[in-house]
């Protein structure tokens, strides 16, 4: 666990969670894969500047429910309600529900920003050029705005120097960090982070998940699916431990971390994660 | 051996004449052909099942039964469906046709190289599908697709020999009627030879320049 | 229905002809093969001579069209003195023809078998040939066996040219055909209807064989 993601943070909106608007609202999700059911019936509420971050075994099903989030995957059953209205689905005529037409679908996903774990940066463009490609084409933007724009985001995330390389030339920590700036320039009101650091060299973590606090900090609404519990127990607002499709605990880092009570399979997974990650501190006993 | 090559130079102008006609319908059947593939893969991209069930038929029956009876079907069974052509312009069309299937099925392998995760990240970012294929996929797959397009371009300069079959007088049908009016034969076949292994030598050799110039800045 | 009836009456020739232009096929495919390997085997050769002799093959035969092939060895061989049945010449062409791109397709195989095998090979003792016969060509004909049987289609396809020479295969037989019922139309559809099914069966067998042998590995 690197050192920087450890600190705790300062700054943050002061409001109790539950009493902020909800961003986004999973309702009883249900995503399946022909015959094997990944997700169970999810329910889960996002509220403005919370950061949530989604813990759990591989194959629980985190990465799915993000990606339901933002309708990469259509979801079978339930409803995802971005700012309110209903993501990936409408009413035909007869009143039935059917999968909504991609203007439908774009328009209410617009807002949200979504950072891959293998970056996914378009390797013929530079690193601004990935960053600018949507403020161009989608926000209409001239050239030199779009430049403008983007270098700041570059340079909110440390990169402006390396603007103009590709990502060939960029290191794992800096494609991310890209990746990060391109989904940040179209403005998003939620973020969806999944696994961003999972693809990374150790050493090249840090820099991510400081990024990262920088933008919890500054008060945007985040859902990390990850697994550097520091990050889990330092910046984020609520956990979730989703175990086999369904949300088998959730609260505040100090409860999920330290409290008693939690279910057995919640106390197994951080027990297996504890032990192989300080292994190094125990010695030959 | 003495090799006598008086007839090929006293026919020179007809032989030049034939080279040309080969290389018009070569390069006339890659750009249609080429064209026509091209907007069938981008049509199968977004197509209905039933769009794509008859494009990929299409492509099917085409990839399926040999060139000479596909121009047989065109320059002979025409007429009685009211397509009267000239044995050029039914090589042309036949040729284009034929390079079509080839061509879309090179640009559908094309634009799914590209990977998932770059066409998910444009959607997150709000690129809607034609924006994707044009600055995300196309740029990329053009790349990748050189060598293949490559392949297809030279299968059709050879298959322009066929056209000689329904009497478009390009380089084969041009140098046989020479032939057997001077029974010339050994000098026709060597100079028919050293034609079309000039033409695809300097095709495949075109293909790799082209490979190595645009692959140098899309290293994966 | 008296378009129906007189392509009806076609029939059995087409049937004829298509049994024709298949056996002319694999006739030639398996001359092909043994040819193929033979270049395929010159081309890993130590000498250099040898090597660039393969490489002309390749060329050579990938490069001039089958047409201008067909056409060479119908007219030179009388010219050389050799009387051969058209029949004879076109196998011929066609056999040397695919032989070049069997000999590509066959290498490509060799190439990708891991190196590391071969070493490992060699570590344990195991001579050329029983490296060749044991570890190599299993694994190459497994490789290549999609490409293998894509060449048996464009064989089947490439037939067709043989009917330039006169040779009675499915493509001549549509042509006398066309010339007395006057229905070009109707009768290069029957004949294009012919080679595509032919040409499916071969290609569904073609991938049963590929399963079977995915199946033997994996076991």
């Amino acid at each position: 666990m690197s050192a920087n993601a450890d600190e705790a943070i300062e700054g943050r909106p002061a409001a109790p969670i539950r009493s902020r608007p909800v961003m986004i609202q999973l309702q009883g999700l249900v995503k399946r894969f022909g015959p094997n059911e990944v997700l169970r019936g999810i329910n889960l509420d996002i509220h403005k500047s919370e950061v949530v971050c989604i813990i759990g075994p591989s194959g629980s099903g985190k990465s799915t429910m993000l990606r339901c989030m933002a309708f990469l995957e259509a979801y079978d059953e339930g409803e995802v309600f971005v700012e309110g209205a209903l993501l990936g689905y409408t009413q035909n005529r007869a009143g039935e529900r059917v999968r909504a037409g991609d203007a439908e679908i774009n328009q209410i996903r617009r807002n949200i920003g979504m950072v891959f774990q293998q970056f996914n940066l378009w390797p013929h463009m530079t690193a601004l050029g990935n960053v600018t490609e949507a403020l161009r084409l989608v926000r209409r933007l001239p050239r030199n705005k779009a430049n403008e724009l983007g270098l700041q985001m570059l340079d909110k995330v440390g990169l402006a120097p390396r603007a103009h390389a590709f990502p060939a030339q960029l290191s794992g920590g800096e494609m991310q960090r890209t990746a990060i700036a391109r989904a940040l320039a179209m403005e998003p009101h939620i973020m969806l982070f999944d696994e961003p650091t999972s693809s990374l060299d150790p050493e090249l973590v840090g820099e991510v998940l400081q990024v990262m606090k920088h933008l919890a900090r500054d008060g945007m609404t985040m859902v990390v699916v990850s697994h550097e519990m520091g990050f889990a127990a330092h910046v984020a607002d609520t956990v979730a431990f989703i175990d086999q499709g369904r949300i088998v605990a959730q609260g505040p880092p100090s409860e999920i971390f330290q409290g008693l009570g939690q279910p057995p399979r919640l106390q197994q997974f951080l027990h297996d994660y504890l032990e192989r990650n300080e292994f190094w501190t125990k010695g030959a006993d | 051996m003495k090799l006598d090559l008086s007839v090929l130079t006293s026919h020179s102008g007809e032989i030049l004449g034939g080279f040309a006609v080969t290389l018009e319908t070569w390069i006339a059947g890659v750009i249609i052909g080429s064209l026509l593939g091209l907007a069938i893969a981008l049509l199968q991209l977004r197509g209905g099942r039933w769009l794509n069930r008859a494009l990929r038929t299409y492509i099917e029956i085409i990839r399926g039964t040999p060139f000479l009876v596909q121009l047989f079907f065109l320059y002979y069974g025409g007429p009685s469906i009211g397509l009267d052509l000239q044995p050029v312009a039914a090589g042309v069309l036949g040729l284009s046709l034929y390079g079509s299937a080839y061509f879309a099925e090179v640009f559908r392998a094309g634009f799914n190289s590209v990977p998932m995760g770059q066409l998910e990240a444009a959607t997150c970012v709000g690129l809607n599908h034609w924006q994707t294929v044009r600055r995300v996929q196309l740029p990329q797959m053009l790349v990748i697709i050189v060598p293949s397009l490559c392949n297809t371009i030279i299968v059709l300069s050879k298959e322009t020999a066929v056209l000689s079959v329904i009497t478009v007088p390009e380089l084969t049908g041009v140098l046989t009627g020479i032939g057997s009016l001077s029974y010339a034969f050994v000098q026709v076949l060597m100079t028919l030879c050293v034609g079309y292994l000039l033409l695809v030598e300097l095709t495949a050799w075109f293909g790799r320049w082209v490979e190595r110039k645009v692959g140098r800045f899309m290293i994966r | 229905m008296e378009t129906l009836r007189s392509m009806m009456q076609t029939l059995p020739l087409l049937l004829q002809a298509a049994v024709a232009t298949i056996l002319i096929s694999l006739v030639s495919l398996c001359f092909a093969f043994l040819i193929g390997t033979a270049v395929c085997a010159v081309s890993f050769s130590r000498s250099r001579p040898l090597r660039w002799l393969g490489m002309a093959h390749v060329h050579f035969f990938r490069g001039v069209p089958l047409l201008v092939q067909l056409l060479m060895l119908y007219y030179l061989l009388p010219v050389l003195g050799i009387n051969m049945s058209s029949l004879t010449a076109a196998i011929i062409a066609v056999s040397f023809c695919s032989s070049a791109y069997m000999a590509e397709i066959l290498r490509g195989g060799f190439l990708g078998i891991p190196p590391g095998q071969l070493e490992a090979a060699h570590l344990l003792g195991l001579s050329g040939l029983q490296t060749l016969v044991r570890i190599q060509m299993p694994q190459a004909l497994r490789l290549t066996l999609p490409s293998l049987v894509n060449e048996v289609l464009l064989v089947i396809k490439a037939s067709s040219l043989v009917s330039v020479v006169g040779v009675a295969e499915l493509t001549r037989t549509a042509q006398n055909i066309a010339a007395s019922n006057y229905r070009p139309l109707e009768t290069y559809f029957l004949v294009g209807v012919a080679y595509f099914a032919i040409n499916s069966l071969l290609s569904r067998l073609g991938h049963l064989g590929e399963r079977r042998l995915a199946r033997a590995h994996t076991s």
